[in-house]
């Protein structure tokens, strides 16, 4: 009898199905990978059996037993504990507090001493050493980590959920992780492990089920399969029929990167890791990755939102490290970032304002530190009308973009960082969440602004859509350009091992 | 957008029955018959010239104080410190109208108004940099700052600026030459209510109409995307803060110079409180806040002659303001929060 089966798990948000149909079942003294690409419905499953997510069909057997889970109290109650990718731990407070945190006792006066020897002795069984009392904030980001693990065993649990468990983790503090991964196994805990890094599947896991656009494609024993096969059944699709006309591009190098790092993240690590990067004139570069492995630092450096810690920008020749975001604008670099709620549009103000966000203090928007109503609203009206922009209701450029949809919010974006004087565009996702249509429209003055010499960065999750459009294929892992392939030698199969993080096709035995 | 607007005009034809019963309550509780006192807070506003005259001298300074929160409040930055930038200035402006004496009057008057600008500017703008630089809430700073500014009034006009002719803690009288013109006497008001009018025209004018008002709307909408164009959200802040504090500071000029004509504890009246409300109430925009600024005048005007004439606690106005600004922002909350429930 398997410790938890999910059978036809269904789940649909506002009509988009995010489960479909999920089958998933895991055995005691396992450890069940699971694996797909952003969206493919990992998250919203495992938010499902913790009880975060009431599933809208399908049902849960846990140790055999029908189960429908209210809460993730609930949850934790019949033994599954998860750990997620942001920790959730109270910082200022010790590590014992943390662990039992919420649990409340039967007693009037907590007794501290006992939960303190019962955290040490967890902590000797599994190899988890931590000191109870030492406050989380002072821990490495390893050690939080280990809090987590113990916060779930403390509370007896039989089920451990990780997501994305070794993100944060240096090489060493993950071989530590797979061992204590390993005793948990050897005391018959089943164990399911949420991560896109190819290697580590093969080295920690003993099944993997894999998800594509919501649904369970696949079940493997580890043993039965390599990288290839996995990262097959991941991108799935056969490669996008049409085909852009590549023009080629010119030799001239309009951006270099050399070296280039960022801080750190959460951990220890870098958030870009010594990058060097070549964009030439009338290229769009792809940037292909899971996401989350510094694509938008990358982009935030190119365009100067962030600094770089190390290394140096050039644009066009001239030492672009110091100049401002204003600066790099007027030089020609603009954005159009992946968050564009928060990056890109201040969401309370009208078309019009939107549109002048870049350039209100230069001629002809402005003069002396007055705007100049008549040109402002000129050039709104006239990025309407290019980029047939629909306004809800009939308030034309004085609506304001929040009661917009997010493709018409997308083309008053471009219709302000697609401008005359632009060199080198940074899309970001620039597609996510359009309609096709709008998807469309957006491809097609990308491909446009490469004819006129101009160069992109595309950084794109869609695998279909950087392959299509590219003339060379970055792919990040974990802050560093893993490889670079030309278009003619790239296929989804080579860039999805690269995704996750295998770099020679030699490895994969 | 029709319904909206209907929705509205009853919500805030509730808010206006719910104060009315609740203020006739009190009023009875106080003993005395409600409609005697709507009829003596009516004829404490319009029953003479005098009264009426008295909203603007009270206006004044709660339009100039209203209109400097509300240009920090567009950044996002909470100055809960007008009162202190209002004593700054009044001391500014008091030392300069009592001791530059080789200046002429109306150039003097001047100076002293600017000197009330700079000085209500810089208080604000200790607290600006200290929440720019070292990330300190502005809350508490300005709070803080209010105290001290309070005091440091209080040690002036016993010492430095104290009137030596007299014994009581006060500044002596301006000279006739350095104190703003009554043009409709007998009432008191003075020509700072033009200053004021003005100062709403140019607070509009630079919100709606220049690229400075136009990057503060940005950063207070925004921080995020401010910085992702280019937009200096320090710059901004302490722009807006200095200027909020300057606004302040011309108030407490005004009032010395227009209405007390001496240096002396207390002389805000809390007015820089009131104008946190007002700021709330009038949505951070000029003409709102020179509309409620007005109203508020009137409300306390009403509220002294009900006391004067009746006996009535004028508290009780007082009581009515708070329990109509909690009930309209609450309002809000529940607005915003049924448009999340929509929107999801």
């Amino acid at each position: 009898m398997p410790l938890l089966e999910m059978k036809h798990i269904t789940k649909a948000f506002s009509g988009v199905y995010a489960n479909e149909d999920v089958n998933l079942s895991v055995e005691q003294g396992e450890i069940h990978a699971l694996l797909g690409e952003n969206g493919a419905g990992k998250t919203t499953l495992m938010n499902i059996l913790f009880g975060i997510y009431q599933a809208d069909g399908g049902e849960i057997l846990y140790q055999g037993e029908p189960v429908r889970f209210r809460s993730p109290k609930d949850a934790i109650g019949h033994g599954i504990g998860m750990v997620h990718q942001h920790f959730s731990l109270v910082k200022k407070m010790t590590v014992l507090d943390n662990i039992i945190l919420g649990l409340g006792s039967n007693r009037a006066v907590l007794d501290r001493k006992a939960a303190a020897e019962r955290i040490r002795q967890l902590a000797a069984k599994y190899g988890l050493s931590v000191e109870p009392e030492a406050r989380v904030c002072d821990l490495s980001v390893g050690e939080q980590q280990r809090v987590e693990i113990l916060k779930a065993l403390y509370r007896n649990i039989t089920l451990l959920i990780l997501d994305e468990p070794t993100g944060v983790l240096t090489p060493q503090e993950t071989e530590h992780f797979f061992e204590v991964l390993r005793k948990l196994k050897g005391e018959g805990h089943g164990i399911i492990i949420i991560t896109h890094r190819l290697a580590e599947i093969m080295a920690i896991s003993d099944r993997v089920t894999i998800l594509r656009d919501g649904k369970s494609v696949k079940s493997l024993c580890t043993a039965d399969t390599n990288p290839e096969e996995l990262s097959a059944y991941m991108i799935g699709r056969p490669l996008s029929e049409k085909k852009q006309e590549h023009l080629g591009y010119s030799q001239e190098t309009a951006l270099a990167l050399e070296q280039v790092c960022v801080g750190k993240k959460h951990g220890g690590k870098l958030a870009l890791d010594h990058v060097s990067l070549t964009v030439h004139r009338g290229e769009i570069l792809g940037v292909a990755g899971v996401e989350g492995n510094g694509q938008k630092e990358l982009a935030e450096v190119i365009t100067g939102i962030r600094k770089a810690a190390d290394g140096t920008v050039a644009f066009y020749g001239e030492d672009a490290g110091r100049w401002s975001v204003k600066e790099r604008f007027c030089k020609g670099i603009s954005y159009i970032s992946d968050d564009r709620h928060n990056d890109s549009l201040v969401m309370e103000m009208s078309v019009t304002d939107n549109v002048i966000l870049r350039d209100y203090d230069r001629a002809p928007y402005s003069g002396n530190g007055i705007l100049r109503d008549r040109e402002i609203r000129r050039r709104a009206g006239s990025a309407l009308e290019d980029y047939r922009i629909k306004t809800s209701g009939t308030s034309g450029i004085d609506t304001p973009v929040r009661l917009m949809s997010g493709g018409n919010q997308q083309k008053v974006i471009l219709a302000r960082e697609i401008f005359e004087q632009a060199k080198l565009i940074v899309a970001s996702q620039p597609t996510r969440g359009l309609d096709i249509g709008a998807t469309e429209f957006v491809h097609q003055m990308l491909v446009e602004e490469k004819r006129q010499g101009k160069s992109v960065v595309l950084i794109s999750a869609d695998l279909d859509e950087i392959l299509t459009l590219s003339d060379r294929i970055a792919v990040m892992y974990e802050g560093r350009i893993i490889g670079i392939l030309d278009r003619k030698d790239a296929d989804i199969a080579h860039v999805g091992l690269l995704m996750g993080g295998i770099t020679g096709r030699e490895e994969q035995k | 957008m029709n319904s909206s607007r209907v929705q509205r005009a009853v919500e805030m034809a509730c808010i206006v029955v719910i104060s009315l019963v609740v203020a006739a309550g009190l009023v009875m509780l106080a003993g005395a018959s409600p409609i005697g006192a709507f009829q003596m807070f009516l004829k404490g506003i319009f029953g003479n010239l005098n009264g009426f005259g008295e909203v603007f001298v009270k206006a004044t300074p709660l339009i100039l104080t209203g209109l400097g929160c509300s240009v920090a409040f567009r950044t996002g930055f909470f100055n809960i410190g007008a009162e202190g930038q209002f004593y700054m200035g009044a001391l500014a402006a008091a030392w300069a109208a009592l001791n530059l004496t080789g200046v002429p009057g109306p150039v003097r008057i001047v100076v002293a108004i600017l000197a009330g600008f700079l000085f209500g500017g810089i208080w604000a703008l200790a607290a600006a940099l200290m929440k720019a630089k070292l990330g300190i809430s502005e809350i508490i700073v300005t709070i803080m700052l209010n105290y001290i500014a309070v005091n440091i009034l209080g040690i002036a006009v016993r010492t430095f600026l104290m009137d030596p002719a007299g014994s009581i803690p006060q500044s002596a009288k301006l000279d006739a030459s350095v104190t703003l013109t009554r043009f409709l006497k007998p009432t008191r008001i003075h020509t700072g209510i033009f200053l004021a009018l003005a100062a709403v025209l140019l607070i509009w004018f630079i919100m709606e109409k220049t690229s400075i008002g136009y990057e503060i709307k940005v950063v207070g909408f925004n921080q995020r995307a401010a910085v992702c164009n280019g937009i200096s959200v320090v710059k901004n802040i302490i722009i807006s803060a200095a200027l909020s504090g300057g606004l302040a500071g011309i108030a407490g000029a005004v009032e010395v110079l227009g209405v007390q004509k001496k240096l002396l504890e207390g002389i805000s009246g809390g007015c820089g409180y009131t104008a946190i409300l007002i700021t709330l109430l009038a949505s951070n925009h000029p003409a709102g806040v020179l509309v409620t600024a007005i109203l508020f005048a009137a409300l306390s005007v009403g509220a002294n002659s009900m006391q004067r004439q009746m006996g009535i606690p004028s508290a009780i106005v007082d009581f009515l303001i708070g329990m109509v600004v909690l009930l309209i922002l609450s309002r809000e909350l529940f607005r915003r929060k049924a448009g999340r429930r929509e929107a999801k």
